[in-house]
């Protein structure tokens, strides 16, 4: 049994993980499709999106020399690193220069991505991260499980157990307002107290050097705004030409993954402190990470690096709502974790991702900026087995199928034949065991065909 | 080889700079995005205000010189001790404030603090903030309550109109509602990191 298999296994013999993910998953959905409904013409406003994020990827160099030119007139740094070790030896090496005890970290993917959290450890650095879901899972001593919501797999009761053992202070209520309180007051120090502030960025602005956070907790701007160092590390792809561009990215984002019309706090910081500012960071420093985005590019994945992180597609997929994301072994789970994380862990290790998809579509279909997941995902597939990675049942039994669809008349009997065995082990409708089906029926039934065979019942119409 | 070269040499592109922008300023036009009645931003961006994921309260103020009076009520009605941070901002400084103890700093989660923003935004019921030596942006954080004067003039219609509104400042940030959360359970709650309350007066002078 592989390990993603093992991990799946786990997570649906959880009786706790479903409620959790169904109770945040659900929600974002429902919020999602309000404010979508409300918008004037939102599949046209995709288009844009994706047209916009092509726009990007296609003159990629172009625009991150000019970020790069105007974030360093505004007074910032700019480092470039092409791997994940790359970027954390510059990160841990700026904190060393600023003889840094605690770094306040504001939630970012590509943090996660590089393992920066795993560094700092390593080079004996304390780390408090601010967003109240990382802050769980850091307490929890665990990786995230979303995007957005990377404690998305806790329950109230236990977020409230992990709290009462670990806060100076702790809740005295068992609401979730009470546990977000508890948060905030032990934060609150840590954050003011710390030498550097660490973010991640949504959009990097080529014609004036910004860098874009969003939250809507507030903890990036208090991350960032009393430390004496800023550094911000982003993908590549995160560069945008303009503000307006930005602008219409931010209202897909926050539609998209909270069905808000715009996150509560939206900030653009332009180089360190100036003259006369009140407060704000002495140093600031921009690490720009490539970590395999070129080479996606560079081969057939250039529609991925429009992603713009917003959890849609793992919200409303069928699969990530029975699994969660742990599951997935990887960074980032879901359909655009499945199609990200060949590209940066490599496809031998992660051959089981790229076959956890049901091929619904529903991924592409709320995605704000069109990505083709279904169709990256069928174009691992098809490498997977040129590349020799599938196993010899799945060989097997493609080769048989490939055979029959060659000889139509017996692939029009066994087909027949398959559904009328069908048929009879159903019990109102669905199959609960079925030889050859194990994998399937142990975890659900599987449903009983409605009639004959599609080509039997395509004969008879003809016949009419 | 730099990683810096590295990475550019992998990006190289042929294709001129003024090509580059002529396409960028296409894409930059949004005809999708929200539409507004432009001879009623303020009742726009006063109902955006309202909404459950802003979470904001506002009050209507005839002039400059009402603003003490209207944050003393503020305080009043939350039940919170007559003290309040300000900011060194000459127009607010401008104000009569007896009645009302005045703090020079903002200790973390003290109750309230005034804030000055320098436009609002009727699509979303953004409160925009710019950096700058009269304006100290921490305590627009470390409040739990917190007051912001803006005046009707500068509400915009859409996000893409803060620009001409922006002086050359170090950093904007764009507060949409009250601090909130959803990290448990998808359930929200307000007053995560920033401020719990958000209360709005709006400078409104007769021409």
């Amino acid at each position: 049994m592989s390990g993603f298999t093992q991990r799946v296994e786990d997570a649906l013999a959880d009786p706790v993980l479903k409620i959790a993910v169904e109770r945040t998953a659900g929600t974002a959905e429902a919020k999602r499709a309000a404010a979508v409904g409300a918008f004037p013409d939102f599949e046209a406003a995709r288009t844009r999106a994706a047209v916009i994020k092509d726009h990007v990827v296609a003159n990629l160099g172009h625009y991150l020399q000019q970020f790069e030119a105007n974030a360093q007139a505004a007074g910032a740094t700019v480092h470039w690193a092409r791997t994940a070790d790359e970027a954390c030896g510059i990160v841990i090496g700026i904190c060393k220069r600023a003889d840094a005890r605690s770094v306040a970290r504001s939630k970012s993917m590509l943090g996660e991505e590089i393992g920066l959290p795993h560094a700092l450890a390593e080079a004996g650095i304390e780390r408090i991260e601010t967003d109240l879901a990382e802050h769980i899972i850091q307490l929890a001593g665990e990786r995230p499980s979303h995007i957005v919501w990377p404690a998305m797999h806790k329950t109230r009761e236990q977020v409230s157990a992990l709290f009462r053992a670990r806060h100076r202070e702790p809740h005295l209520e068992e609401t979730i307002a009470a546990m977000a309180e508890s948060a905030r007051r032990h934060l609150r120090s840590a954050m003011l107290d710390a030498d550097v502030g660490i973010s991640g960025a949504n959009f990097l602005i080529a014609d004036t050097g910004s860098v874009c956070t969003v939250t809507n907790e507030g903890n990036a701007e208090l991350s960032i705004m009393p430390p004496r160092v800023h550094i911000v590390t982003a993908g590549i792809e995160k560069v945008v030409p303009s503000l307006p561009h930005a602008i219409h990215m931010l209202r897909m984002l926050a539609r998209s993954a909270t069905g808000a019309a715009l996150t509560q706090y939206t900030t653009f910081y332009t180089g360190p402190k100036r003259a006369g500012d009140r407060d704000g960071p002495e140093e600031m420093h921009i690490v720009l990470v490539d970590n395999g985005r070129t080479q996606m590019r560079e081969e057939g994945l250039a529609e991925m690096l429009r992603c713009i992180r917003c959890g849609a597609c793992m919200n409303h997929c069928v699969v990530f709502r029975q699994i969660g994301g742990h599951a997935y072994g990887s960074t980032y789970p879901g359909p655009m974790g499945a199609v990200l994380t060949p590209a940066l862990d490599g496809l031998s290790a992660n051959r089981d991702l790229v076959h956890a998809c049901t091929m619904n579509g529903k991924c592409q279909e709320v995605c704000p900026v069109k990505i083709p997941l279904p169709t990256l995902l069928r174009g691992w597939r098809e490498k997977s087995w040129r590349e020799g990675l599938e196993p010899q049942t799945v060989r097997r039994a493609l080769g048989l199928w490939a055979w029959g669809v060659r000889h139509p008349r017996l692939y029009r009997l066994g087909s027949a034949l398959a559904v009328r065995v069908m048929r009879q082990r159903a019990r109102a409708g669905w199959i609960s065991r079925l030889p050859l089906a194990g994998a399937w029926t142990r975890h659900r039934d599987l449903p009983a065909p409605e009639g004959k065979t599609f080509l039997e019942q395509y004969a008879q119409g003809r016949r009419r | 080889m730099s990683a810096r070269d590295a990475i550019l040499g992998r990006l190289e592109g042929s294709r001129p700079a003024g090509a580059i922008a002529r396409e960028a300023a296409i894409l930059a036009n949004d005809p999708e995005r929200p539409l507004l009645a432009h001879e009623a931003l303020i009742p726009q961006f006063l109902a955006q205000l309202g909404l459950a994921s802003v979470a904001a309260t506002f009050e209507p103020v005839r002039d400059w010189s009402g603003i003490p009076a209207a944050a003393a009520a503020y305080l009043d009605a939350t039940a919170l001790p007559r003290s309040i941070y300000l900011p060194p901002d000459p127009r607010l400084r401008a104000c009569d404030w007896s009645g009302i103890a005045l703090r020079e700093t903002c200790a973390p989660d003290k109750a309230a603090a005034v804030g000055r923003a320098i436009a609002g935004v009727a699509e979303t019921g953004s409160l925009i903030f710019e950096t700058g030596p009269a304006t100290p942006m921490l305590p627009n954080f470390l409040a739990l309550h917190h007051v912001v004067v803006v005046e009707a003039r500068t509400i915009v219609a859409h996000l893409e109109d803060i620009p001409a509104r922006l002086r050359e400042a170090r950093a904007h940030y764009w507060v949409t509602g009250v601090s909130g959360t959803t990290d448990i359970e998808g359930q929200y709650v307000r007053g995560a990191h920033g401020p719990r309350y958000l209360h709005v007066l709006l400078v409104d002078e007769a021409p």
